[in-house]
């Protein structure tokens, strides 16, 4: 232990004069591990592209972090017209950062643009459901959904940021990665991709809203892939903020002097998907005792206690729990039980084993435990690490037959936002079950919540029965911080720099 | 790199007997080869000498520190990894992954390179020139840049890595047996075999082979170290030989986000590794030195 101590005293000592110098000009240095490839918040799925979303955008509607109350926003009230409109009263005396001025134009073209499937958005599960979007007066739209849309406000709370329609009509979704516009309260300064992102308190920032005006005057975001190379950096003072750090990682940062460690649940839930659709690149998997065979040989629990730390939740089919219609109750659950995983094996005609490309993009130590569990029980799983765009054009390519995957569903609270997106037909659906397909639609498209919640089950029921994933926890995050940075932890994943300061 | 390409006229193949006490008078040499012969050992008994099956994880008996520091245990002498495997048990069988690419990286690369040197050297004129356009083109490529492009558009797997290290590293082979086979071509018994009426196989490979060998095995065993060190150098960087395979350079790898805190987990497959790598150059400047002392610089 007199190494570490040591390192930490050396790494204190080179601390103290950077950390000084920024308290003074308010910088707060942060660093994900994940690279952002498009800032544009339809042209992504990352979680760093969430955080960005509510940092250089604002949305319609906000959603407190913590009563969950929803509460105005860019619009100022709303009300359903019939079950498919939506009108909204739009607040006046907002601008972007470019000077444009809000109003009903930026919400329609907005809306219109990234709906339009020519367009090509990411995130099709968050703005499919929109048909069309009008304007009524200068601050007044109204929002037609495709089909009845029950959670439309919670996806105008989490996931749907205004672009200012001028610039986004001349830039789109390019210019808006090179030069982004929004109206929130930071605005972005310098975005190198892959690189680093920074920000600078918008200090026009409208005084009433939710979000308060940032009291940091800069955020320096960079994408460092390497845990290490951020582990150093918060030791010698480089960063102020990481996050997801390893537990094992946190517990041992505790005892630097300038550095504290907190922790908080997160809504990602984390689970095994399979390929088992009709073109499976791996066919074996199309044999249910093959999925089955893997769930019960990866032992959930003890991962969950082992890698992840206090607080982790485990789960029992793919949704978190939190979501509206999200239930575990009556779904089928498979015991950790190699014995029962070989001979589930042995049945579909694998006694010898089958061979399996497995996909991972973080959290690798789970990645690699998983492939260990697996390889106990003659799965000889082939360990494919990569960054997460990565791995999402080759699952959408049919190319992934198995993948250790993690969702944190936009911090949208609604199952529509979890299961939908890797099980309705849509995006990330390479099984495309017709049975489920039709369930989680009528799920999503109900406005009775009883019919939907009971969608909802049977659709949970029939993933769970038929083992095309293997649900296994939700995560909790560990921040490593600054300890003169105040810092609150939220349930949803989201460090909110506009409510930071230096103590 | 001095690497012996002339070979004295003068000087023919030494006899055995020579060779062995030259060999054991060689005080380099013999360390080497108790070095190499030790990990040669600890691979071909691995089962026997490893306490664990090195796949075997125990997430509940995690990063434990090795038998020297105030929380380990005889349990695991050497510690646990990052997924309670036992570190022990894998450096050993590390072992055989290191010597499996070192050999077949060997095997394959001097296959490729001895025949193109020996036709080059021995043919001469047209072949000659075709040969060392071969060569050159080889040799204008840089090794890792183009491995790791390979690796990284296949995939990295053991199999990847031996065979794209194979088709790489032959240029060291093919330069040096082409020099040492103009050297050998002009002697008094090669032009006998070829007065006698042999066959062009023949005088390649009954008169001049035997004569280049010891220039062949010299490059080799540098080889076989340079192919061990590529390949932990791809698998550090994720490239190479995939998990959960025991290879060093992927411990390494996967140690590295411990670095601060455990860094023993870092430091047994880097010396096991550093260890191997000393052993098998001390074989071959040793070799060097028994074969063509004259070479020497």
């Amino acid at each position: 232990m007199k190494h570490v101590a040591m390192t930490l005293a050396a790494a204190a000592a080179l601390a103290a004069t950077p950390a000084l110098a920024d308290k003074k000009d308010g910088t707060v240095r942060f660093a994900y591990d994940q690279v952002l490839e498009n800032i544009d918040p339809f042209f992504n799925n990352v979680r760093l592209g969430v955080m960005m979303t509510q940092h250089v955008w604002d949305t319609l509607i906000y959603r407190d972090p913590v009563t969950n109350e929803y509460k105005p926003y860019l619009a100022t009230a709303w009300k359903w017209l019939d079950d498919r409109t939506l009108e909204l009263e739009l607040r006046q005396g907002i601008k972007f950062h470019n000077g444009e001025e809000f109003d009903a134009d930026d919400v329609v073209y907005t809306l219109n643009y990234v709906s339009d499937p020519a367009n090509k958005a990411t995130a099709q599960q968050n703005i499919s459901w929109i048909e069309k979007a009008e304007k009524v007066e200068k601050f007044k739209v109204r929002i037609r959904a495709r089909r009845n849309f029950p959670a439309a406000i919670e996806y105008l709370a989490s996931a749907i940021p205004i672009h200012p329609n001028e610039y986004y009509a001349k830039a789109g979704p390019k210019g808006m990665n090179e030069k982004p516009v929004g109206s929130g309260p930071f605005k972005v300064t310098e975005h190198v991709v892959g690189k680093i992102i920074r920000l600078e308190r918008n200090a026009d920032y409208w005084k009433g809203s939710p979000k308060s005006v940032p009291n940091v005057a800069r955020v320096e975001i960079r994408m460092i892939p390497d845990r290490q190379t951020q582990v150093a950096e918060m030791l010698s003072g480089g960063l102020d903020l990481i996050m997801n750090v390893p537990v094992e990682q946190a517990q041992q940062l505790k005892a630097a002097p300038h550095l504290s460690v907190t922790s908080g649940g997160t809504m990602r839930i984390v689970f095994v998907l399979f390929n088992a659709g009709e073109n499976a690149p791996n066919p074996a998997l199309k044999d249910v005792r093959v999925r089955r065979a893997i769930a019960h040989a990866i032992d959930k629990e003890t991962m969950a206690k082992q890698l992840v730390g206090e607080g982790v939740r485990v789960i029992n089919s793919i949704c978190f729990p939190a979501q509206f219609g999200c239930t575990d109750e009556g779904v089928p659950r498979y015991a950790y039980d190699p014995a029962k995983a070989k001979a589930l094996l042995a049945e579909a005609g694998f006694a010898n084993g089958i061979d399996l490309e497995f996909f991972g993009y973080r959290e690798r130590q789970q990645t690699e435990a998983m492939v260990n569990y697996l390889r106990a029980v003659g799965v000889r799983a082939n360990l494919k690490f990569m960054q997460y765009a990565a791995m999402r054009d080759q699952h959408r390519g049919n190319k992934v037959p198995a993948s250790h995957q993690t969702w944190g569903s936009f911090n949208i609270m609604d199952t529509s936002a979890s299961t939908s997106a890797y099980f309705k037909g849509i995006d990330d659906d390479m099984i495309k079950d017709p049975e489920i397909v039709a369930l989680l639609q009528k799920g999503d498209t109900t406005v009775d919540p009883a019919v939907r919640k009971d969608a909802y089950k049977k659709a949970l029921t029939l993933i769970s029965e038929r083992a095309y994933a293997v649900p296994l926890y939700a995560l909790t995050t560990y921040y490593v911080l600054n300890k003169d940075l105040d810092f609150k932890a939220h349930a949803d994943e989201m460090p909110r720099f506009w409510e930071m300061k230096w103590k | 790199m001095t690497m012996p390409v002339v070979l004295p006229a003068e000087r023919a193949v030494p006899a055995a007997p020579s060779v062995l006490s030259r060999v054991l008078a060689h005080r380099g040499l013999t360390l080497g080869l108790v070095m190499v012969g030790g990990v040669v050992l600890i691979a071909l008994l691995a089962p026997l000498l490893a306490p664990y099956d090195p796949y075997d994880q125990d997430l509940t008996r995690r990063l434990i520190p090795p038998v020297w520091h105030d929380k380990g245990s005889w349990l695991n002498p050497l510690g646990t990894d990052n997924l309670g495997r036992d570190y022990l048990s894998r450096v050993l069988y590390g072992a055989r992954i290191s010597l499996l690419i070192g050999a077949s990286v060997m095997v394959i690369s001097g296959a490729i390179g001895a025949t193109l040197g020996l036709v080059a050297g021995y043919f001469g004129g047209r072949v000659d020139m075709v040969a060392s356009l071969i060569i050159t083109t080889r040799l204008a490529m840089p090794v890792v840049l183009v491995a790791l492009a390979v690796v990284a558009t296949i995939g990295g797997s053991l199999t990847i890595v031996i065979l794209t290290l194979g088709f790489l590293k032959w240029d060291r082979f093919a330069v040096v047996m082409r020099s040492a086979t103009q050297q050998v071509r002009s002697l008094d018994y090669v032009t006998a075999a070829e007065a006698a009426g042999a066959s062009r196989l023949r005088v390649l490979v009954g008169e001049i082979l035997p004569n280049v060998v010891p220039h062949l095995i010299v490059v080799a065993t540098v080889e076989a170290g340079s192919a061990i060190l590529l390949e932990a150098a791809l698998s550090f960087l994720g490239l190479g030989v995939q998990p959960p395979l025991p290879s060093w350079g992927l411990m390494i790898a996967e140690a590295k986000t411990f670095m601060f805190f455990s860094f023993w987990l870092i430091a047994i497959p880097g010396a096991a590794l550093a260890l191997l790598v000393l052993g098998i150059n001390l074989v071959g400047d040793g070799l060097r030195d028994v074969f063509a002392p004259d070479g020497r610089s």
